[in-house]
């Protein structure tokens, strides 16, 4: 029953989901509750000219192709900040514009270069062949992400329940928010090559809101997205290894859809249905 | 009857502005505004709605810059956050917070960069939500609060900040009567600790009673002084507070008027 541990891949794809789970929960919490859920979704987008840049100048280089995605990104969400500031257009029209155009032009690149990365792999991820390369990229952003959630924790609290009380606190909050923006794109771009461009946010996303039905106070709330996230990591993992051709990042966001739904459905935020019919007053 | 709050300390001036000119963007929303502030004195702001009174409030508070005049601080500027309760517009009662994590957050200030809150953190936390009448409700989530209640937590919150100026931005616009009766006093008590409070109110009678002096923001300038000498039918109409063809409005600040040039000639 255990015999996919025999194998390498198999040892490193599961090492890779806990270690990305560890970074993505407390990142993906936030993201929910500052209601950016979607911006990070285009994020996601938003990297992936820089990384088909970087892929065609430098080649298949874990470095330069995380340096390339952390500069669109960061760049996208820059410029859709500053457009929404100078012009009528609020910040998401800006955003969506903004990613989408990226998102055509990284195809575009790719697809012209060539098909030495294959475009499903790149989309959808693939877990099962990751270089050691991207194993230290996904321990390093975990780690970095883990220090400066810990530095920036009380700002980035406030700020979430009470923008105008933190404005009052400090007259940094434009630090606290870029330096979060940053740990977005990084833990996107070191999910990628795991669950694919498509599907690393939703690793962050899903088990945050899924938790979000369970538990009404923060730290509880991050633990339980990690063990929803680390937990559907395994499981879909497993399910892309016994059964042929299923993409590991469609499977693994799957499981995590499949606790989403279970939360959604007897979660004490949620609906709440067992307590519902045991007790119909 | 509560009666105007006497300081415990002698005045001590605070915070002075001269000829103030505020605004966002560089528009000007109000201009000519002086003030000034000692320790242990209530000063109310009221003004029409869009007169600048939450302008004025973010620019004590250093997040709107002046557009124009000079803020003192006769002690230098506090190194501690100043106490402000602001309103409530951008506040999210959905955050996964529980009430006495909430009240905490007022003494995060006071906490050094790598100490966490501890007990004593929490035992005061646990003090000033019986203040204000929470005790029972300190481990409930915050979603699941009145409007009064939550008022009520950020009072607790406050409270924590332990600060020497607070500043109350229509800090009852949304509760009832009971819960006004409630937290008033907590003003009061904070203003004979000798501290400064600046708060921004529509309710004249209250001010009236409690406070010491007044800032009238209005078109076109600002009136400031004793309570009873801003809060005359002249400079509210003046002002543009109230409406001059009104008579109600008219007869009730004239008869007040009327009442205290009794009182005071």
């Amino acid at each position: 029953m255990f015999e996919f541990l025999e194998f390498a891949f198999m040892r490193k794809a599961i090492a890779a989901v806990i270690i990305l789970s560890l970074g993505m929960a407390p990142v993906g919490c936030f993201l929910v509750l500052r209601r950016l859920s979607l911006a990070g979704e285009a994020m996601s987008h938003a990297a992936i000219p820089g990384i088909a840049l970087a892929y065609a100048v430098a080649g298949l280089s874990v470095l330069s192709m995380t340096l390339g995605g952390l500069i669109a990104g960061l760049s996208v969400a820059l410029a859709s900040t500053l457009l929404s500031r100078l012009t009528l257009l609020r910040e998401d029209a800006s955003m969506a514009t903004l990613y989408l155009l990226a998102l055509a032009g990284g195809i575009f690149l790719l697809s012209v270069r060539g098909t030495a990365v294959n475009l499903e792999s790149f989309l959808f991820g693939n877990v099962l062949s990751l270089s050691d390369g991207t194993l230290v990229l996904i321990g390093s952003s975990t780690t970095l992400t883990l220090l400066v959630i810990a530095l920036i924790l009380r700002p980035l609290v406030l700020q979430s329940v009470d923008p105008a009380f933190a404005q009052s606190q400090s007259q940094r909050g434009w630090l606290t928010r870029s330096l979060f923006m940053v740990l977005v794109v990084l833990n996107l771009i070191a999910g990628f090559r795991a669950l694919g461009t498509l599907m690393a946010v939703g690793l962050m996303i899903v088990p945050a809101t899924a938790a979000r039905y369970w538990v009404n106070a923060l730290t509880p709330m991050i633990l339980l997205a990690f063990a929803f996230s680390a937990g559907s990591g395994l499981l879909g993992l497993l399910l892309s290894f016994w059964l042929d051709n299923v993409p590991s990042g469609p499977a693994i966001i799957l499981v995590a859809g499949l606790v989403f739904f279970v939360s959604l459905a007897i979660g004490q935020n949620g609906l709440n249905l067992i307590r519902r019919f045991r007790a119909p007053d | 009857m509560l009666g105007r709050a006497r300081p415990a300390y002698s005045f001590l001036r605070v915070l002075y502005g001269e000829g103030l000119v505020i605004g966002y963007g560089g528009d000007p929303v109000a201009s000519k505004v002086d003030f000034s502030l000692s320790s242990g004195e209530i000063l109310a702001v009221i003004g029409y709605n869009g007169s600048g009174k939450s302008t004025l409030v973010k620019s004590i508070l250093g997040v709107t810059p002046l557009l124009g005049g000079r803020l003192r601080w006769d002690a230098g500027r506090p190194t501690t956050p100043v106490g402000y309760l602001g309103q409530l517009t951008d506040f999210d009662r959905r955050f996964p917070m529980r009430v006495i994590d909430l009240a905490a957050t007022g003494g995060w200030s006071q906490l050094g960069f790598f100490e966490g809150a501890g007990r004593r953190a929490r035992r005061n936390a646990e003090a000033a939500l019986e203040r204000v009448g929470l005790a029972d409700a300190a481990d409930m989530p915050l979603h699941q609060l009145s409007a009064g209640q939550l008022q009520r937590a950020l009072f607790a919150r406050t409270i924590m900040q332990d600060a020497q100026l607070i500043i109350l931005d229509e800090p009852f616009a949304a509760v009832d009567q009971s819960t006004e009766a409630d937290l008033m006093p907590l003003i009061l008590d904070w203003s004979r600790q000798g501290r400064a409070l600046i708060l921004v109110m529509h309710n004249l009678s209250a001010v009236l009673e409690h406070c010491s002096s007044v800032l009238l923001m209005g078109r076109g300038g600002a009136a400031f002084g004793p309570t009873h000498e801003v809060l005359i039918p002249e400079q509210l109409v003046g002002l543009g507070y109230m409406a001059a063809d009104k008579p109600y409005l008219n007869a009730t600040a004239a008869s007040t008027s009327a009442a205290k040039v009794g009182k005071y000639v």
